[in-house]
């Protein structure tokens, strides 16, 4: 987890392996290895198949962790099934999969394993099936060997996957019926034209229509009857549907081709109809798939948590089991570095935790026995015990979730521009046919009710019923591409009305990574501060840390060994001094190092400790806090001897990006959990109006702004737990890289980028998107009217139908296919 | 002429056949993954490249 969040501040060169910035050649361990395996298996040609996208580098991961692949409690669904061949398969969930490569890599590496059999990865459900021999290997020595090239593997979850399977295989079903009864259909059809050219025996010509029509009905009736539903459905909520034009041209087709084939009278449309029925399934499909596949790709970020906890046997022995097995009252073990698995109370003597996903404050904070911490903080220094007090749904994260859930239930569905034209169309259709039965009456009876149907035939209109999913299905693909995620095809449409965007300040506007600044003071007190944080892993600390092995390179121990640090376990310290006693406290760090008694932290905590602050450093903490940074003090035996400044820097796009929102009619605000003084002046910087810009929010305050804002379109760009609910109410949520499980799941747009322009494509893909759509089905309804008017005046015949309705499908297939939906970078570096 | 009432009725059955053995296909899963065979293509070239090479070692005398 921690290449995700804390990449090394300089980026002099790519990590070999993995590609994420780094000091040396590999930025980690796990790469190296990985880089080295793939070497020595001679299967280098892995890199240059690997596409210049984005892989991850290797989770951390304890040793015992893989142990877990031995238990069937822990693999559940995926635990392995022995066959007569003396073979174990099992079918899991790979974690990392890119591209190409990373499928022939690890089918390769299955292929050169001694007792692995077989491995066949899926890409598009991101599932492996492997065979093995259970006497010569362990389903745990091949997730390790998985883990050392770059891929984790995750038991598969009881639902998901199936309904997809499922739905994917009936549409597919209903494809291949309609394709084959609309092909038979049309040949028939061409017969019968071809009849009316060079002559056609009576008894052929109707030997004909009875298969033509049995096709065109078997189509209407098996794969068609899913628009009859849709219809109804329609009709029952009262919100208009596209299903709703095309089940009313199928069902009078189909009528109409049947009495037409006893009376042996009036035109048989079977082929339109067949042809009408495939191409919609087509586009629903296309839609279905590009859909889904930004869905698996965010669930996937949702794998990373673990899904696991130790759990204390009475016997002082642990065990890992599913977190939805532990039972209130079990005692757990969290490791340093881990995510807490349930909300509990603390059994350790002290605790030092990271909460910032939950409450968005990314200070550390310390527990003491008998607190209660809340699951999904992450333990940050040494290994705790704790009760569990609630699991789930009863945790507070899980509240949260419901809150989310809530928040996204009370928001109103979307009705499509093309659902309302469907609707519109119904009605506009009906009074035409009415109208023109009228006219016709008059003079001819027989003739009116032909040309009336006729005209409810021709008029059904596919092209516009598939220019909308067609067009979201290749706007979705264009954005995937750029690692955007749509999972919600209204999304798009929404997005293309400028509103107000909410955006979070950290790790969104900024790159939510302090830096430290030297602001004055004696140097010698930043090698002491920096003694007693090295064990830090606040980012804080962090930063003081690299600031003092900057400054100093004789104390560059730490920068050399070139590691990601904020796994400290392995890094060593920047100075020979000896630290003893180091307490982290709120605002700040004490600790004695050297027999000199050190304390670092804001001012605040300077003064609790009894520390003096000079006029002349107060003036220096005034100049920093008006210059966008947090002052923090560094006292040595009760004297302040250096002030350094911390500060967020704002993403190199921010500026660019807010400017171009707003001259393209969005109003942008911000909504932080951070105090509002920052906020204002971040706000400031970006050009955003200061009553815009809103701080020291709960979770909660951040839902009610989204929720009682009044404004169009209402958009929340975040990334943490407190953003949540504010995603889930917004019209649109945004959820950015790195952003918490609970928000990826509230938000429908994922942004897996951390570069801000991403934001900007999409409003740009959404707003041309749009457009698409509205030519689409501008394009589709001149068709339909010219269709429409050669009805009523009792032009039309089958022949004409049958020509017009493919011309104006692929008219609006070539148009979604040639649209420039993401040009280029849409803001300037 | 009365080969047309039994040739269309064939053909049709071909077609069905054609329709029900792509229906068993869907159903048995053959088209669940519709990304991973484009890649295998890649897969067994670079495959059979090594087995090539190695061949070409092996019968190298020299």
């Amino acid at each position: 987890m921690s290449t995700a969040t804390a990449p090394p501040t300089s980026a002099p060169m790519l990590c070999k392996h993995c590609g994420l910035p780094s000091t040396q050649t590999f930025c980690c361990n796990g790469c190296r290895g990985a880089y080295e395996l793939i070497q020595g298996w001679g299967l280098d040609s892995y890199y240059q198949l690997r596409d210049s996208g984005q892989t991850q580098a290797t989770r951390e991961t304890h040793e015992d962790a893989f142990a877990v692949f031995d238990d069937p409690e822990y693999l559940g669904r995926s635990a392995p099934q022995t066959t007569e061949d003396g073979l174990a398969h099992t079918q899991l969930t790979v974690i990392g999969l890119h591209c190409a490569a990373c499928v022939w890599l690890i089918e390769s590496v299955a292929t050169r394993t001694p007792g692995w059999n077989d491995a066949r990865v899926r890409m598009n459900d991101h599932s492996i099936r492997i065979a093995f021999d259970p006497a010569r290997t362990q389903l745990s020595r091949i997730a390790k060997q998985l883990s050392r090239i770059g891929y984790e593997l995750s038991p598969q979850t009881t639902s998901g996957d199936d309904a997809f399977t499922m739905e994917n295989r009936q549409l597919l079903t209903r494809i291949a019926i309609a394709g084959f009864c609309a092909a038979n259909a049309m040949w028939i059809a061409i017969a019968l034209y071809a009849g009316d050219a060079t002559g056609l025996a009576d008894d052929h010509r109707l030997y004909l229509r009875w298969f033509g029509t049995a096709l065109g009905v078997a189509a209407v009736v098996f794969p068609g009857r899913t628009f009859f539903v849709g219809a109804l459905a329609a009709l029952k909520n009262r919100t208009p549907h596209m299903d709703m034009p095309v089940a009313l041209g199928l069902a009078v087709g189909t009528i109409a081709g049947i009495a037409g084939l006893l009376s042996g009278r009036g035109d048989v449309y079977f082929d339109s109809l067949a042809v009408l029925v495939f191409l919609l399934l087509v586009g629903r499909w296309l839609q279905f798939r590009s859909q889904h596949r930004a869905a698996k790709t965010v669930e996937l970020m949702l794998h990373v948590t673990p899904r696991h906890a130790r759990r204390l046997l009475p016997n002082g022995e642990e065990s890992l089991v599913p977190t939805d097995h532990l039972r209130i009252g079990d005692s757990i073990r969290v490791r340093a570095g881990e995510s807490i698995p349930a909300d509990g109370t603390l059994e350790s003597q002290r605790a030092k935790l990271d909460r910032s996903l939950l409450s968005g404050e990314s200070a550390a904070v310390d527990v003491d026995q008998g607190d209660l911490i809340e699951a999904g903080a992450t333990n940050l220094t040494q290994e705790i015990q704790l009760r569990v007090t609630a699991i789930g749904k009863d945790s507070r994260i899980g509240r949260v979730m419901e809150s989310v859930a809530e928040a996204a239930g009370q928001k109103t569905p979307l009705v499509q521009l093309a659902d309302r034209i469907g609707g519109v169309f119904v009605v506009v259709v009906t009074l035409a046919a009415l109208g023109t039965f009228a006219w016709w009456f008059a003079s001819d009876p027989v003739d009116a009710a032909s040309h009336a149907t006729s005209l409810l035939i021709v008029a059904c209109p596919c092209a516009l019923a598939l220019a909308t999913p067609l067009a979201i299905a290749v706007a979705a693909g264009t954005l995937a591409k750029r690692k955007i995620f749509v999972r919600d095809g209204a999304s798009l449409s929404r997005l293309a009305k400028p509103g107000t965007i909410w955006f979070d300040k950290t790790g969104t506007l900024t790159l939510g990574r302090p830096r430290a600044t030297w602001v004055h003071g004696d140097r010698q007190a930043l090698a002491l501060a920096a003694a007693i944080e090295t064990e830090n892993a606040h980012p804080i600390a962090r930063a003081i840390v690299d600031l003092a092995n900057d400054v100093d390179p004789a104390n560059d121990v730490d920068l050399a060994s070139g590691v990601d640090r904020s796994n400290d376990e392995d890094s060593a310290s920047p100075t020979t001094k000896r630290t003893t006693n180091v307490k982290t406290q709120h605002g700040g760090v004490s600790g004695e190092v050297d027999q000199h008694q050190v304390w670092v932290g804001n001012p605040g905590f300077i003064i609790d400790q009894g520390g003096r602050i000079s006029a002349a450093d107060a003036a220096a903490i005034a100049r920093t806090l008006s210059g966008q940074s947090t002052p923090i003090l560094i006292a040595i035996d009760g004297e302040v001897k250096g002030l350094i400044a911390i500060s967020d820097a704002i993403k190199p796009n921010a500026a660019a990006l807010v400017k171009r929102l707003q001259r393209t009619g969005w109003n942008v605000a911000m909504l932080s959990g951070d105090d509002p003084a920052v906020v204002t002046r971040v706000g400031n910087e970006l050009g955003i109006a200061p009553e815009s810009c809103l701080g020291g929010l709960s979770p909660e305050q951040k839902l009610q702004t989204v929720r009682q804002s009044v404004c169009r379109t209402k958009v929340m760009v975040g990334d943490g737990v407190n953003d949540a609910a504010a995603l889930a109410a917004a019209d649109v949520g945004i959820a950015v890289r790195g952003g918490a499980e609970v928000s990826l799941r509230a938000a429908p747009v994922f942004v897996a980028e951390t570069s801000l322009a991403a934001i900007a494509t999409l409003l740009d893909a959404s707003r041309r998107t749009t457009l698409l759509v509205f030519f689409a089905i501008l394009t589709s309804l001149s068709y339909n009217l010219v269709a429409v008017a050669l009805a009523m005046s009792g032009q039309i015949s089958p022949l004409i139908a049958a020509i017009l309705m493919p011309i104006s499908s692929v008219s609006v297939l070539s148009l979604c296919l040639f649209w420039p939906i993401a040009r280029g970078n849409a803001l300037p570096q | 002429m009365s080969v047309f009432y039994i040739a269309l009725p064939i053909a049709l059955m071909l077609g069905a056949a054609g329709m029900i053995a792509c229906v068993y296909c869907i159903r048995s899963g053959q088209f669940d993954d519709l990304d991973g065979p484009s890649v295998r293509i890649l897969v067994d070239e670079q495959q059979s490249d090594d087995v090539d090479s190695q061949r070409s070692q092996a019968s190298d005398p020299s």
